[in-house]
């Protein structure tokens, strides 16, 4: 039995070596291993051992260890604080605006048969469209003197806004076009999850009486299940990593002062302006707890507890 | 008797004429935001075709004299054929090796049995996680070790491979029945045969769809370019579109055309492969 034993695994191994699909899961398998641990899982554990060291460019070997030093010295950097406020209230802002707004919007897509394909062809179309084109697009339509968006809010009789010039409007002004570009995505995943409820749980509703309201609420809503933990999901990351439009749009990268700054955009003046890498990963990795704290407690929340 | 039919014939026609009313409500709702979503690139086309003048007087949408000056100073000053072809030159390679890659490792973990592949799958998907920023300098030091900064493949390397793809091309091959692919297998058919012609033939639909993804992704992309390529004969388009702000300042004719040219393409793409695009996204909507 013992002695046996080599040669049985022997064989398996041979065995294996000559199955065709070795050699092609081999092929298939080796290089994308390779490409993760080199492009994938080592960044991310490099990002660990810098966010901790005090990173020297030239000589990386030589970093000095510091412990916690960069987090420190990031609770006491106002604009971090500033950053994150900014950061927090962009994705509340934009969840709060984008899912009523898609779940409305879809809603009345699946309501119609006729035309429904023409509306989210158009209604999808800022979504394919260059952010950095859209973003100087909006530059331009919202210059506070020559821009067509204060026609048009004087046209209906508002009063004409300062949009990206203005401290207190700089933000929601990011935030507004944010939506206007990415609101045909969530529409179009939100109009297929409805488009897939089945038609007879209307019909029953319908009977009962059910106003189209109580619909909504009673059948979409509770029916959307994963697709509405997805796309709840998508819209915060969204929110939380905006980066080309503050860089773009307002007069400079995060202004006017510090009214557009966000943790992406302080990662990067901070790594490639700066030049200190340690404190630019330190400050990613507030970014990455916030995502992974809200995005595990949605999906908690979230989570359908029954389908259908 | 009449007239309890005559009082449910009015119940019926006012029921009818509500609906009628909501109907007309819904299509005037999604008509607003139709137009919301088209009119500031009409108004960015026309613009790029007025002269500086005219545009910032705001007079009427339609250009009144109509110059391609604007599209002649974009080409011939800024830059934009070189940042065109480099732009086109990564988001092909990139959706080409995407496309491939994806679907051969979807193969293998959807239709493979081995040891460990639940795990390496969950490990790869992990890596959807972490933000961007998280891996932004390491990554960039590790470009910068094999010397591909400021060059096109350090654009390109770092996305050879898309967890996204995997995780979409694989929900999709795990519905192929095994059974064909056992039958090919029995009729002494190689791996790669069964790949190339039997595989492939049957996902072209998500391979569509992750096609036209990647390659807007990265005709998008704007934060990794712009910190791996630093000189003008390597930048792709949307920075040199960004570059627009500070070499032709407030000159909103040149950005409009600068925008135009940098959409165009993505807009014919749109609308020969529409279904692709909406498709796509109710894949992962759906299968999630």
């Amino acid at each position: 039995m013992t002695v046996r034993q080599p040669a049985d695994r022997r064989t398996a191994v041979l065995r294996t070596l000559r199955k065709p699909q070795f050699w092609f899961g081999l092929a298939v398998l080796a290089p994308l291993v390779i490409w993760y641990v080199w492009f994938a899982f080592s960044p991310i554990v490099r990002a660990f051992w810098m966010a901790v060291v005090e990173y020297q460019i030239l000589r990386p070997e030589e970093s000095e260890f510091v412990g916690l030093q960069h987090f420190r010295m990031l609770f006491e950097y106002n604009l971090f604080w500033t950053s994150i406020r900014n950061t927090l209230v962009y994705a509340a802002v934009f969840y709060i605006c984008m899912v009523p707004l898609a779940l409305f919007i879809s809603a009345c897509l699946t309501s119609v048969t006729r035309g429904r394909n023409f509306y989210q062809f158009v209604i999808f179309l800022p979504v394919v469209v260059s952010l950095v084109a859209i973003s100087l697009l909006f530059k331009m339509l919202m210059n506070p003197q020559l821009g067509q968006l204060n026609e048009i809010l004087r046209a209906v009789g508002l009063p004409p806004s300062q949009f990206l010039t203005s401290h207190k409007s700089a933000l929601y002004s990011v935030i507004g076009v944010d939506i206007w570009k990415a609101l045909g995505f969530y529409v179009v995943i939100l109009t297929a999850g409805m488009l897939n409820i089945p038609e007879e749980m209307y019909d029953a509703a319908k009977v009962d009486g059910a106003g189209v309201l109580a619909r909504f609420w009673r059948i979409t809503l509770p029916l959307l299940g994963h697709t509405l933990a997805l796309v709840s999901v998508l819209i915060v990351m969204h929110g939380l990593q905006v980066f080309a439009q503050v860089v773009i749009m307002p007069s400079q990268p995060g202004g006017p002062g510090d009214a557009t700054y966000v943790l992406n955009l302080l990662v990067y003046t901070e790594a490639f302006a700066n030049l200190r890498f340690g404190f630019a990963t330190a400050t990613a990795f507030t970014l990455f707890v916030f995502v992974f704290i809200i995005t595990v407690i949605q999906l908690r929340l979230l989570r359908p507890s029954w389908s259908y | 008797m009449h007239s309890e039919n005559a009082a449910q014939t009015t119940r019926i026609n006012t029921a009818a004429r509500l609906e009628q009313l909501r109907v007309a409500v819904v299509h005037a709702v999604l008509l607003i935001f139709a137009v919301s979503s088209v009119m500031p690139f009409v108004w960015m086309l026309f613009g790029s075709f007025k002269s500086y003048v005219e545009l910032t007087s705001g007079e009427s949408l339609w250009p009144q004299v109509w110059t391609i000056e604007n599209y002649r100073a974009i080409i011939f000053r800024a830059n934009f054929p070189q940042a065109f072809w480099n732009s086109t030159l990564v988001s092909v390679v990139v959706t080409a090796c995407v496309v491939l890659t994806s679907t051969a490792a979807a193969f293998v973990f959807a239709k493979y049995r081995f040891w460990g592949k639940e795990q390496l799958f969950i490990v790869i998907l992990m890596t959807m996680m972490v933000p961007f920023a998280v891996v932004l300098v390491p990554l960039y030091v590790t470009i910068a070790d094999i010397g591909l900064n400021n060059k096109l493949s350090g654009v390109i390397v770092p996305v050879l491979f898309s967890t996204f793809g995997i995780f979409l091309m694989r929900q999709f091959l795990e519905g192929i029945p095994t059974d064909l692919i056992d039958a090919g297998r029995i009729d002494g058919a190689s791996e790669w045969w069964i790949f190339s012609r039997i595989v492939i033939p049957l996902s072209t639909a998500p391979m569509a769809a992750l096609a036209v993804f990647t390659f807007l992704f990265n005709w998008d992309n704007y934060l990794w370019p712009l910190v791996v390529l630093s000189s003008p004969k390597t930048q792709t388009l949307p920075i040199v579109l960004a570059g627009l702000r500070s070499l032709y300042w407030e000159r909103y004719d040149m950005w409009a055309a600068g925008s135009m040219l940098t959409v165009a393409p993505v807009m014919l793409l749109y609308a020969v492969a529409q279904k692709q695009f909406i498709r796509g996204i109710t894949m992962t909507g759906l299968k999630a």
